[in-house]
């Protein structure tokens, strides 16, 4: 961070916070509140004499509260600047009784009371999200005690304790009686794991790692110490880690397979007697422990919705900023120029963390250096004479690339062809057809469901399949020998946003037995949200289909991932039977009604059309 | 505008149940008895039509 701060290149902004991102790839403009520091740092010497004299006590934050910092105070050694910074929350100065001990002990003056924060606006070309995670509380976990035993700590805790530059200067020692704890017990995936209901099913990936650290730091600290460790089974996949954690059983760490399943203190020593069922030999054991170290694990931060909105992300089912693709495009965020690095997208270690960091501000540098971008083929355009500004294609764009029509001005909306990925929910809610996906148009797919039905109409089921995950799943079934009947037909598009209302309504039109609507789950989308256009316009055609007489069973709809190939084969399977049980007589009403429909519709899109110049002027 | 009660109906099993919907923040939907996404959020008023 030091040479972060120091780089000619590099403004490093911290105490701020980012308020506004607009723009595109290549164009963002941000706005960040540089909030106040009540400290001049470009002045401040961090010489101490403020908060020397500063009556004020509260808990120290970075030493997780085992020590106190005053209200004027440098959050921790190495933050840059390395300037004091001013607890406005905590300050008596600005309270009535006004104290102002530090402004009248600091010899630079540098102390103001009535400092604001300050908006700053920047351009930037890309941005990288590198916002980090928090670590999962405890206290739901009440069999472990940690709330009501002082000596049941987490691994964050037991970090502070053990470090030379924590509140105890490295003396490591318990909470109830500051003295050395000769036996400790550390219970992993305490929040990781779980499929109980209490925290995330997720495995956290570090904290076994870090437990088998801190076993071997005790050892070689304190090597009188009894460290043992209850685990589930240790992910010791990394680089090295394996040997790690050899070395710290060699050094007479017990690991101890058994997840607890109650604490209880001894009320006379403040020991904690813990009870657990050795899986290994099948037996109850009671072990006494003077200190007990809650490996916790590790979730997003609490923000991340805050960083998802404002930089039109989405997160995965564990809350984790979704990437572009798991494999192929890991650092890069679905919206272009936009990446992502470290624990906001999952839970990693240091050496992952820097190798994404690494990954990301290449991936951003190539960006810059090229100074262009190229395109996606399957961009959106308007065509402005059929447009009637109602502007729902702004709405409805999960990715902000279209600017919104101005009805008074008679301006059309402006599609930022750079920002914009193709998923074409513009074009499938646009009520004049005004707006063209390139190569996904309606005409094409069109055609496609004529084709399919041309042929004994009433013997197909028209799927429609977006490309990232049912198609791909699809293709899963296929190469995983998979059987499922012939009857479906797949039309793919590159979004389940894309499929129009009036897709479905010429598939019926022309006979079809049933429709399949099939996409990404919400948390796999590929566009963002634009999946849940796809559900909202699914409830509209469900609505009209029952106006008009038609089974809404008939248009079914199922999210299939890529790698849900079983689903697919079986979803297939199961609508083969359904679409046996359509009758004729339905085929033949929904025909007749829905080749009504397609005229009611076309009359409805011309009427809601601008009229032309000529036609006004008469 | 903050989130309703609605009845959704699987159209695969028929199965109906209550539940939340916000159009601000909508949710990917499974019948909980037969774990379809053919899930049809009624019209209010349209509830228990059996
Ligand atoms: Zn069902």
């Amino acid at each position: 961070m030091m040479d972060v701060g120091r780089h000619p290149r590099v403004e490093l902004m911290t105490f701020s916070e980012v308020e506004t991102v607009s723009g595109f790839v290549g164009n963002f403009h941000v706005t960040v509140r540089k909030k106040a520091r009540y400290v001049d740092p470009t002045e401040c010497t961090s010489c101490e004499e403020c908060s020397k004299v500063c009556p004020v006590a509260v808990p120290d934050e970075y030493q997780q509260g085992f020590s106190s910092r005053k209200a004027i105070y440098i959050p921790f050694p190495q933050a840059v600047p390395s300037a004091f910074i001013l607890d406005m929350d905590n300050c008596l100065g600005n309270n009535p009784i006004a104290c102002g001990k530090c402004s009248d002990v600091c010899e630079k003056k540098c102390i103001d009371y009535d400092d604001q924060d300050e908006l700053v606006n920047i351009e930037v070309g890309v941005i990288i999200a590198a916002t980090g995670m928090d670590v999962y509380d405890p206290t739901e976990y009440d069999e472990y005690g940690y709330t009501r035993f002082d000596n049941v700590i987490t691994s964050m805790e037991f970090e502070r304790l053990i470090c030379a530059g924590g509140p105890t200067g490295g003396n490591f020692m318990r909470p109830s009686d500051q003295e050395r704890p000769k036996r400790i017990g550390f219970i992993q995936c305490v929040g990781s794991r779980s499929r109980d209901g209490r925290g995330n099913p997720y495995c956290s990936n570090i904290c076994c790692m870090n437990t088998v650290k801190d076993t071997l730091l005790l050892c070689d600290h304190y090597p009188d110490t009894e460290s043992s460790v209850f685990y589930m089974d240790i992910r010791a996949f990394g680089k090295g880690f394996e040997d790690m954690y050899m070395r710290s059983k060699e050094e007479g760490v017990k690991y101890i397979r058994g997840i607890p399943g109650e604490v209880v203190e001894d009320p006379k020593t403040g020991n904690l007697i813990l009870t657990v069922e050795n899986t290994t030999t099948g037996k109850l054991e009671q072990h006494e422990l003077e200190m007990l170290v809650l490996s916790q694990g590790v979730i997003p931060r609490k923000d991340n919705d805050t960083i998802k909105k404002l930089l039109t992300l989405s997160s995965t089912s564990d809350g984790f900023i979704m990437e572009s693709h798991p494999k192929l495009k890991p650092v890069d965020a679905p919206t272009k120029g936009i990446f992502i690095a470290g624990c906001v997208e999952s839970p990693k270690d240091v050496k992952e963390s820097v190798t994404q960091a690494s990954a990301a501000a290449a991936r951003a540098s190539i960006l810059l250096n090229a100074g262009k971008t190229k395109v996606e083929a399957i961009t959106s355009q308007v065509n402005a004479e059929l447009c009637n500004f109602c502007g729902i294609c702004a709405t409805v764009c999960p990715y902000n690339a279209i600017l919104a029509p101005d009805r008074k001005a008679k301006k059309p909306p402006t599609i930022i062809q750079a920002a914009c990925a193709g998923c074409g929910a513009c074009a499938a809610e646009c009520a004049t057809d005004a707006i063209t996906m390139r190569h996904f148009t309606d005409d094409q797919i069109l055609a496609q469901i004529d084709a399919i039905l041309s042929h004994k109409p009433h013997e197909h089921l028209i799927t429609f399949a977006c490309n990232w995950c049912s198609y791909a799943g699809g293709d899963n079934a296929g190469t995983s020998r998979l059987q499922y009947p012939t009857t479906s037909r797949l039309i793919r598009t590159m979004c389940s946003g894309r499929v129009d209302e009036k897709f479905v309504i010429r598939a019926f039109k022309m006979g079809a037995p049933m429709v399949l609507v099939s996409g990404c789950h919400f948390a796999d989308c590929h566009y963002i949200s634009a999946v849940h256009w796809t559900q909202k316009r699914m409830d509209r055609i469900w609505t009209k289909m029952e106006k008009l007489g038609i089974r809404p069973e008939r248009l079914q709809l199922e999210w299939i991932s890529a790698a849900e190939g079983q689903k697919f084969a079986k979803v297939m399977r199961d609508l083969e039977e359904t679409v046996k049980q359509v009758t004729m007589e339905e085929i033949e009403h929904s025909m007749k009604v829905m080749a009504e429909e397609e005229i009611r519709m076309a009359e409805k899109k011309a009427k809601a059309r601008p009229k032309p110049v000529a036609e006004v002027a008469v | 505008m903050a989130a309703k009660e609605f009845t959704f109906r699987c159209l695969k099993c028929g199965h109906e149940y209550q539940g939340m919907y916000d159009a601000k923040n909508v949710t990917e939907r499974s019948c909980p008895k037969c774990r379809s996404n053919s899930i049809r959020r009624l019209p209010a008023g349209k509830a228990a039509k059996k």
